[in-house]
């Protein structure tokens, strides 16, 4: 029997003879052509126009509980410190202010907004180099018949195994042996090697769904090793690229350990989250400053969810199972 | 081809690791001279109070935590597994904070549940409270749990639900038909066989709670007096004391084994399951 619990997920890993995975093949496509939707509705459907009080129950329960804090955000980053204490649930609409959002916006001292740039640029580093490293050693790997080969993909994982929490601290000695102690460069290396085991193995899995024939067909053109890899295989393992960046992405933006320990303060570079958490061990109680800020560093994120969320929801989901 | 990925990660992951544990060998507090003092660190490491108590609180959020999100993320899947536009909003709704650090979920749940915070300022004009959300030591423990799944059942909603999907819906329709119930079906059927989902799902919780940091430092900050201190927490917050980095690199590589030996189960499981696939 078997047990597919990779969902959608795991029809994109398949070979690059199917049309573009990226788009059908997510783990919720409501396609009416998917013979398994098609099927599952008949019978629901008959029991589905009355929902069962339990069903009800759970999913206001469950609206209630996951809107509640979102709401709280968005409403008491336009009131007043005394409203916010108050009434933390209501919108007096007489009385909201942009002032509040605005001052955030403009703050000389720890400014989410500003720390977009940084966190920005972060990202695009470590997803540039993650891809550049991992791409060329993954097709290696999976192309490789040397048993040595072999074990350096397990190599690779065993950095799973380490949580950050434990390596960091060592790190730092090392960064400074390297004389990249308290540099962003050094940061943003760190973070290229975080992502490189679990990019690697998605990279070696789909890789390895690829038929050989195509390498052999661009050795006979003359292409050499290197440039078969970035001109042919590269562009068919667009799906398992895209899981990749979006994966290594979300967790750069949202990392805090590495970047608040491998940046002094001093440094003045703040990514959304180090400038968050220096702001509000500063003005913890002022309310009017802690909500707009978090308002501003959740903004981005909530918005390219919506806008991606099929794409991030399959990509995470594979990138933790097979990671 | 492979040189880039090897160097950047034996540079920046292996080496660390081999620092760590000569480090953890010795009494180096940072400045003086590191002596060499074999496992002394190791043994103190179960003399501790502070490391055992944070040993058992991590034990704790994790255990809870796992199967808090597991336990909820099965109900709402078992709601939420077909196809349909409102249950792909609502499986949507319970994702989401999968997606926003952790640190900020933290702070947005402290604003919440603060002594000032919205629940207690709501609960103050109906003459209750305050309660200690945070400020309880037993109740904080109880809050940071609380935290942790509901940000993280969504993500055990998507799993469960991508395995419910494959159940065939033919055995459902047979057990209907031989006059099962809907909780029969759900016990006897669905659930056995989307069992190796369920074992995946536990040990990814477990994994990723063994080393939960950054909800810790945004939502109590270890406190009250140290009640929601982790093991991560505690290692990060030693080393910049500056004064015991051999010991906090001893506890380091304690986080490091364990967090290694739960992801060898989680390989062999899935293995296993890889195996039962293909066969």
């Amino acid at each position: 029997m078997s047990l597919n619990i990779f969902g959608g997920a795991a029809r994109a890993v398949r070979p690059a003879s199917q049309p573009p995975a990226d788009t059908p093949a997510d783990a919720h496509a409501d396609t009416p052509a998917d013979p398994p939707a098609g099927q599952q509705a008949d019978a629901p459907r008959a029991r589905r126009r009355r929902p069962s009080p339990i069903r009800i129950a759970l999913l206001t329960l469950l609206f209630v509980v996951m809107t509640a804090p979102v709401y709280l955000l968005l409403v008491n980053s336009f009131k007043s410190q005394q409203d916010i204490q108050n009434s933390p649930f209501s919108l007096p609409l007489t009385r909201i202010s942009l002032e509040y959002l605005e001052a955030a916006i403009h703050s000389p001292q720890y400014n989410v907004l500003r720390s977009y740039g940084f966190t920005l640029l972060l990202v695009v580093s470590v997803d540039i180099l993650c891809i550049l490293f991992a791409g060329p050693a993954a097709y290696v790997i999976a192309r490789s018949l040397k048993r040595r080969t072999q074990i350096l993909l397990l190599f690779f994982l065993a950095g799973t195994f380490i949580p950050s929490a434990a390596l960091i601290v060592p790190l730092i000695y090392v960064l400074r042996a390297i004389g990249l102690g308290n540099t962003v460069t050094g940061l943003i290396l760190h973070d290229v090697a975080m992502t490189l085991p679990v990019s690697i193995f998605l990279f070696v899995g789909f890789i390895r769904t690829v038929p050989r024939d195509i390498d052999h067909a661009a050795a006979i053109d003359g292409a050499g090793r290197l440039r078969t890899y970035w001109q042919v295989i590269f562009p068919l393992t667009r799906p398992a690229v895209v899981t990749v960046l979006i994966l290594n992405s979300i967790g750069i933006w949202n990392d805090f350990i590495s970047p608040q320990i491998l940046l002094s303060p001093g440094s003045g570079n703040y990514t959304v989250t180090t400038a968050i958490y220096a702001g509000i061990s500063q003005y913890s109680t002022d309310m009017t400053k802690v909500f707009p800020n978090l308002l501003l560093a959740v903004a981005p994120v909530i918005i390219f969810f919506i806008y991606m969320q099929r794409h991030i929801i399959s990509g995470l989901t594979v990138g933790a199972i097979k990671g | 081809m492979l040189a880039p990925a090897v160097v950047v990660y034996t540079v920046m992951t292996i080496v660390p690791v081999i620092v760590a544990v000569y480090l953890s060998l010795t009494d180096w507090n940072g400045f003086s001279t590191a002596t060499f003092i074999g496992l002394e660190n190791y043994a103190r490491l179960f003399d501790d109070p502070d490391t055992t108590r944070a040993g058992l609180v991590t034990l704790v959020v994790a255990f809870f935590g796992a199967v808090g999100m597991l336990g909820l993320g099965l109900v709402y899947a078992l709601q939420l597994k077909e196809r349909r536009w409102s249950n792909s909003f609502f499986r949507t709704l319970a994702y989401y904070p999968h997606v926003i650090s952790a640190l900020i979920l933290g702070f947005l749940w402290s604003a919440i549940l603060g002594t000032n915070g919205a629940i207690n300022n709501t609960l103050r004009d109906l003459g209750i409270g305050p309660v200690g959300f945070l400020f309880d030591e037993n109740l904080a423990v109880i809050t940071l749990v609380g935290v942790i799944v509901w940000a993280g059942f969504g993500f055990n909603v998507v799993l469960f639900v991508a395995g419910l999907q494959t159940v065939p819906r033919e055995l459902i329709e047979a057990a209907q038909i031989d006059g099962a119930s809907q909780r029969q079906i759900n016990r006897r059927i669905v659930i056995p066989m989307i069992s190796p989902v369920v074992t995946v799902a536990m040990v990814l919780n477990l994994v990723g709670l063994i080393k939960v940091y950054d909800i810790v430092v945004s939502l109590t900050d270890g406190g009250p007096a140290g009640s929601t201190e982790t093991i991560a927490y505690l290692i990060l917050s030693r080393s910049f004391a500056g004064t015991d980095v051999g010991f906090a690199t001893a506890q380091a590589v304690g986080l490091m084994v364990v967090s290694a030996a739960l992801s060898v189960v989680v390989t062999a499981l899935r293995n296993r399951q890889d195996r039962a696939a293909a066969s």
